[in-house]
């Protein structure tokens, strides 16, 4: 595959992340806020894979592989056997108004631009608008992990934020090593386990709402 | 046929748009009844409604003014003006030759389409009645969420063609077809989710009903009736086929760069063609979404606006 076309598909992937990223932030009730991760993971599988077919890293052929399986297909099933299993509430409860939200993640997508612009040598090496949409991918997942309640949704946050920082890891140097590659997915699927557990097994004794544990004490 | 004629072009092309646009309700129609296992009414019934309208006779509510009868001929005839400013059969080759649409460009356009929603919301408010008071205030409210979004959009595509006329960014964006970039995927989902919107579709508002907890474009028609009801009816059906070839114009730009008699209907038969599409998805989303709480408006329609923005982000930054 030729580097102009991988730049094209690459920015053209960039812009449905982004997308993808809205409607997380927009989603009203839980289980579309993970079609809507699974959709991104999707993307940034193929994203590693156009990288991948471009460079003619095994590595990232391997990554994209691991992203699909895991991050596009078993973790948000898992999610939604959870809820399924629990009979949770099904809307989203933002701390945040929804609105503020969107509002917010613009701006974070201008200061991400901006932060990137200054990074001049670094943009310039490698594809387009990867590196500022990475960034902005980034910080709108945390955003998604600050501004809800649930347990769960700070899950799907933490998916959107990991997928971020796997898309800038590809736009700066081409994928990282396979081993972190393999670390970073092992710690996301301890983490969706630990969550899933907690809310299977905590919810039925005290909701699983974050805010309240703030109270916790041992 | 010659250069001199862009007028008549433009003339023919708005005569174009309101003639078919009860016939692209008409098909939405048919479209959501078949994907609800009903059979439907055929696809002219638009037309036979809009005729039955002109043969009844007026009555008007003893509080409303004279404004009153003016409300609906002007709500029309700015929808009219705002259909002779989209191209739809034809665009300059060539960026700087001279534009098809002498008339005005797409900042116009949405001042017609505004004025045209204020006109309403007005008359809505002159009769006096409480559903019309209240279909306008949510009109309303929905207009200053979307009108900012459609600019949003309109500018994101603006920026690339260097120019605010729609028959100019149409025949610009004809010549690079394959280039449809990052910020163009992202201003088309905007656009999509105003579709909704300002075609008064489902996740917005319902088309079908007078149940009054739901309504805002009807509600505000309640109090018309005979012709004048025709005129609103056929303004409705008009704005809904002018967003849809805005919408072609903006992103799916095959439109012939000639006005040669084969060419001309070529580009009949592709905007038939990609208004096909736009029903279909109009009829799919209408039959697969409830609608939505009013007050969770501006959370979908927040949807739009940050994909405008990030569209217009993406191109400048």
């Amino acid at each position: 595959m030729s580097p102009e076309l991988a730049t094209r598909l690459i920015d053209a992937l960039g812009a449905l992340l982004l997308f993808t990223m809205i409607l997380i932030l927009a989603a009203g009730q839980l289980y579309r806020a993970i079609y809507a991760v699974a959709a991104q993971s999707v993307l940034i599988a193929l994203a590693g894979a156009v990288l991948g077919a471009t460079t003619h890293n095994l590595d990232l052929w391997i990554v994209a592989g691991i992203t699909l399986l895991v991050k596009a297909i078993a973790l948000p099933w898992l999610l939604l056997r959870v809820i399924r299993r629990v009979g949770i509430r099904r809307e989203i409860e933002p701390v945040v108004p929804i609105t503020a939200t969107l509002a917010i993640a613009g701006g974070i997508v201008v200061l991400a631009f901006h932060l990137s612009s200054s990074l001049g040598a670094v943009r310039q090496a490698i594809t387009g608008n990867a590196l500022p949409v990475g960034i902005a991918l980034t910080l709108m997942g945390v955003l998604v992990m600050m501004s809800r309640r649930e347990a769960l949704t700070q899950m799907v946050g933490l998916f959107a934020s990991e997928n971020g920082i796997f898309f800038t890891a590809m736009a700066v140097s081409q994928g990282m090593p396979l081993i972190i590659e393999i670390g970073v997915v092992l710690d996301v699927i301890l983490g969706a386990l630990v969550m899933g557990v907690m809310v299977l097994r905590v919810r039925s004794s005290v909701d699983a709402d974050i805010a309240e544990l703030d109270r916790l004490r041992g | 046929m010659g250069r001199a004629t862009p007028w008549a072009l433009a003339l023919g092309q708005m005569a174009l748009l309101v003639l078919l646009g009860p016939l692209v309700t008409g098909v939405i129609q048919k479209l959501k009844a078949r994907l609800q296992c009903r059979r439907g009414a055929g696809i002219l019934q638009p037309y036979r409604d809009l005729t039955k309208l002109l043969r009844k006779g007026t009555v008007q509510a003893d509080t409303a003014g004279s404004f009153f009868r003016a409300v609906p001929v002007l709500v029309l005839a700015s929808t009219c003006a705002a259909a002779a400013l989209v191209p739809v059969l034809f665009a300059p080759p060539a960026a700087g030759s001279a534009s098809p649409l002498p008339l005005g460009d797409a900042i116009l356009l949405l001042g017609w389409l505004a004025l045209g929603r204020f006109l309403t919301a007005v008359g809505a408010l002159d009769a006096g009645g409480a559903f019309g008071g209240m279909g306008a205030s949510r009109e309303m409210t929905v207009a200053t969420l979307v009108e900012p979004v459609l600019m949003l959009v309109v500018f994101s595509v603006s920026v690339v063609a260097g120019t605010t006329d729609l028959g100019a960014i149409a025949g610009h964006l004809s010549l690079r077809r394959g280039s449809f970039g990052a910020p163009d995927i992202l201003a088309l989902f905007a656009m999509l989710v105003l579709l909704l919107a300002e075609t008064g579709r489902i996740p917005v508002d319902n088309p079908d009903t007078h149940l009054e907890l739901t309504m805002l474009h009807e509600g505000m028609l309640l109090e018309h009736s005979g012709p004048g009801l025709f005129c609103l009816v056929l303004a409705h059906h008009t704005k809904q086929i002018v967003v849809m070839a805005l919408v072609q114009a903006l992103f799916l730009p095959w439109i012939p760069a000639s006005t040669a008699p084969f060419a001309l209907a070529l580009g009949l038969g592709a905007f038939a063609a990609r208004t096909l599409v736009l029903a279909i998805f109009l009829a799919l989303v209408e039959s697969s979404y409830a609608k939505l709480r009013f007050f969770r408006l501006p959370q979908f329609l927040g949807i739009g606006f940050l994909s405008a923005f990030l569209a217009v982000a993406l191109r400048l930054l």
